[in-house]
């Protein structure tokens, strides 16, 4: 079944997510596969937003770099776009009214106006949206394709509100956070909840102030969360050292994006999976889990408040922009894990320490703590081997094997249709599954990554000691998620 | 009714690790009296919890035997509002050292003044850091020399008591390091439904000796008539000694006001037994 991209451009302010959403939203109705991803600057009004939406019959979870239809909201838009359009494929203007655009789309899909008209009256300022949608849908002569109606139930959702139904299944007690895109929506969609779903979500003054009244609660018993990106995540590191010397749970969501440094504030990258693993100072335990869908944002979330609760460890939940922020549909049904409260008040030291929680220096006693916190690696080891901890999909007998994680999956899922290829994809980073090690032998590895350096790739050579061609590096390192057509073409010419 | 009195033991069997006759030995004996008598008044033992930053002064953690976290170097007070967010019954003392709280920590003594959360702040200011062996902090006097300064501190030290008043603090005190004072202070901080700032001037008497002269120049805020709910008065109170001055010092409660407390905020705290692990979902 042909996959359809549309593309909607405007300046920030115009409400090209408003449509989006509704056009999603209709087309899932009908039971079509959706993805929409969000391309946005550092601005809060003007510049230049897109988002792409991919539909089809068929399973999509990426974008596509050809278009079927440009709706310029703007003049911007036409001018920096066209050049992706199809042969046959349309550009919308002359408005700068989102549902005027609302209108026109729904003629093409050949919906019924009605349908519409049902999703406006959810929406605020009905008279006026629903003035320009008829307008829109009047005037539209042309037809994209005819839509079909299903009966299918499908699920479309967000990475973060998935990883927010996650933390909350879990009990979740305490979020905190300081803003910093893209774990910002994240903080806004826990707060929209805490009252009705009965938790505390606090933004303070800083990334240290966050983790430090994280763990206070922590102490107190409360199952504690904190939310970030990578240069949050530096200010917190001492923290999560800390929670591992005193052995206190803690759940950190880290959403990556472009650095080093302030980086590409809005754009995606998988640059920070060596900073989630080896944060903080001196020798500690912790997990590290990269969901690549929004089912795994749900179950990631609730293994790691499993995980951090029943070891008293810190547990990362690695994310990145492009999965927090984009929208999937889903038509599985997430598998989540109670997790029993273990912590309590008693006294809890950032120094070595006896079971008294008083300081101590004695040789002995910081043999046998370090001994002990280490016993724990064992114990969750072989905790981790009841949950899913990678996962092999595609053509199990073909030679050829794509190695990835995190949010390049739906752009994998989508260009490895047509070939004879199977793709590795791992999910738990720490503890990592090394018995990949008999999967990857003898095959030929394709490595993709949305970095500069193939952080799994290295990962992968120190824990199995399989190294992975320089050639059969796919790396993607300008802030941009793959695209499935592209990346089709990338694949194709690194196969065996 | 002594009979009545309960046994409270508050020390832990952790030897004291502090120079004989450091002024942090009246700084223990003063919280344990005070917590003691909270304890023959009706309170539990439970119902304190206590933390402390790095430094000399930190070494109180050690030896009273109350829950809590010996945490980072400055980073007590996101932790007191913590532990106040994760059970907002308990009585949370936080204390730490003037690295702590103007140095490395400064951030948070200064939000903490501004969020208002209900839990007592004490510092043990020495003017100096001591258990790195004796440099500067940021209240140390212009001309202090050590190993780290041979030339001599140039930097104008800072006014915690104008800084907390400045910035919102709704319970400002100061006293001298003496059994006598901190009991007396934490307990008006306790009664104070709010976040209370309380300096305790501490001299160390290895590395800033000459400080320990500051005792014949104290005089009582409430004995000379300071209206402590004047912020003008306050602040004049607060600049009489700069911590380079060789001016008189006044001690007791330079400010308090009633305004709404953190907790207030959030209705989830509302009517809690047993803090936010006591939440039925």
């Amino acid at each position: 079944m042909k996959r359809y991209n549309i593309l909607f451009g405007g300046k920030a302010g115009q409400g090209p997510n408003l449509i989006t959403n509704l056009i999603g939203g209709a087309l899932i109705k009908r039971g079509y596969y959706v993805f929409y991803a969000r391309d946005y600057q550092s601005l809060i009004r003007g510049g230049h937003n897109f988002n792409v939406l991919t539909f089809s019959n068929e399973p999509v979870y990426s974008n596509d770099s050809k278009l079927d239809v440009i709706i310029c909201m703007d003049e911007e838009t036409e001018k920096i776009h066209q050049k992706d359009l199809k042969k046959d494929g349309f550009i919308l203007k002359g408005s700068s009214d989102n549902m005027y655009y609302a209108g026109r789309i729904f003629k093409m899909l050949g919906m019924d106006l009605k349908e519409l008209e049902n999703a406006l009256k959810e929406l605020k300022n009905f008279e006026n949206n629903m003035q320009a949608a008829k307008k829109g849908y009047e005037e539209e002569k042309n037809t994209l394709c005819e839509t079909i109606s299903s009966k299918k139930k499908l699920y479309f959702g967000s990475g973060t509100e998935n990883i927010a139904i996650g933390a909350i299944d879990s009990g979740l007690d305490f979020y905190c956070a300081y803003p910093m895109t893209p774990s910002t929506p994240l903080l806004g969609e826990l707060a929209g909840r805490q009252i009705e779903e009965n938790f505390i979500v606090l933004e303070l003054d800083s990334e240290i102030s966050v983790i430090g009244a994280a763990i206070g609660t922590a102490i107190t018993g409360a199952k504690a969360m904190v939310g970030t990106s990578g240069g949050g995540y530096d200010l917190m590191t001492e923290f999560v050292s800390m929670a591992g010397m005193a052995e206190i749970p803690l759940v950190i969501y880290l959403a990556q994006r472009p650095g080093p440094s302030t980086g590409l504030p809005t754009y995606t990258a998988q640059g920070d999976l060596n900073l989630a693993r080896h944060s903080g100072h001196g020798e500690f335990i912790r997990t590290v889990f990269a969901p690549g869908d929004i089912n795994e944002c749900q179950e990631l979330a609730s293994q790691a408040f499993y995980f951090s609760q029943k070891y008293k460890i810190p547990s990362i939940v690695l994310n990145d922009k492009h999965l927090a922020e984009s929208f999937y549909t889903s038509t599985e049904v997430p598998k989540l894990i109670h997790s029993e409260k273990t912590t309590f008040l008693r006294k809890y030291n950032s120094y070595e320490h006896g079971e008294d929680g008083i300081v101590t220096e004695d040789s002995e006693v910081v043999n046998q703590n370090v001994k002990k916190r280490f016993a724990k690696q064992e114990e969750i080891k072989k905790d981790a081997k009841k949950f899913t901890r990678y996962k092999i999909l595609g053509d199990k007998d073909s030679s050829n094997m794509i190695v990835s994680w995190g949010s390049t999956k739906g752009a994998i899922l989508d260009a490895m249709k047509d070939f004879e290829v199977q793709f590795l994809q791992i999910i738990y980073m720490d503890p990592f599954p090394e018995e990949i090690e008999e999967i990857i032998d003898g095959k030929n590895l394709i490595l993709i990554e949305n970095n500069a350096t193939g952080q799994l790739g290295s990962l992968i050579r120190e824990k199995t000691g399989v190294l992975i061609s320089e050639r059969n590096k796919i790396l993607r390192y300008d802030g941009r998620p793959f695209l499935a057509d592209e990346l089709r073409g990338e694949i194709k010419r690194r196969l065996r | 009714m002594p009979e009545d009195k309960k046994k409270v033991n508050l020390f832990t069997s952790k030897k004291s690790t502090w120079c004989p006759m450091c002024p942090n030995f009246h700084i223990l004996a003063g919280v344990k009296k005070f917590v003691e008598d909270e304890i023959n008044s009706g309170k539990k033992k439970e119902d304190f919890a206590m933390v402390a930053g790095i430094g000399c002064h930190a070494k109180i953690f050690d030896y009273l035997d109350l829950q809590g976290l010996n945490t980072l170097h400055g980073r007590v007070p996101p932790v007191c509002m913590g532990l106040k967010i994760g059970n907002p019954n308990i009585n949370v003392l936080g204390f730490s050292g003037d690295g702590d709280a103007y140095a490395e920590g400064m951030e948070h003594t200064i939000h903490a003044a501004r969020y208002n959360s209900n839990w007592k702040y004490v510092i043990h200011n020495n003017q100096v850091f001591s258990l790195t062996i004796g440099q500067p902090t940021p209240t140390t006097e212009v001309g202090f020399k050590e190993k780290t300064t041979p030339l001599g501190v140039k930097m104008q030290p800072i006014n915690p008591i104008k800084l907390m008043l400045s910035a919102g603090a709704s319970f400002v005190a100061r006293v001298f390091a003496d059994v006598k004072q901190i009991d007396w202070v934490l307990k008006e901080a306790i009664k104070h439904r709010g976040f209370a700032f309380i300096e305790v001037l501490q001299p160390c008497i290895i590395f800033h000796e000459h400080a320990m002269k500051y005792k014949e120049r104290l005089y009582s805020l409430e004995e000379s008539g300071h209206d402590k709910t004047s912020m003008e008065q306050a602040m004049k109170k607060a600049d009489e000694f700069d911590y380079n001055n060789a001016n008189k010092i006044p001690i007791g409660v330079f400010y308090q006001v009633e305004r709404p407390i953190f907790e207030d905020g959030f209705p989830q705290l509302k009517n809690l037994k047993n803090g936010l692990k006591g939440i039925k979902r």
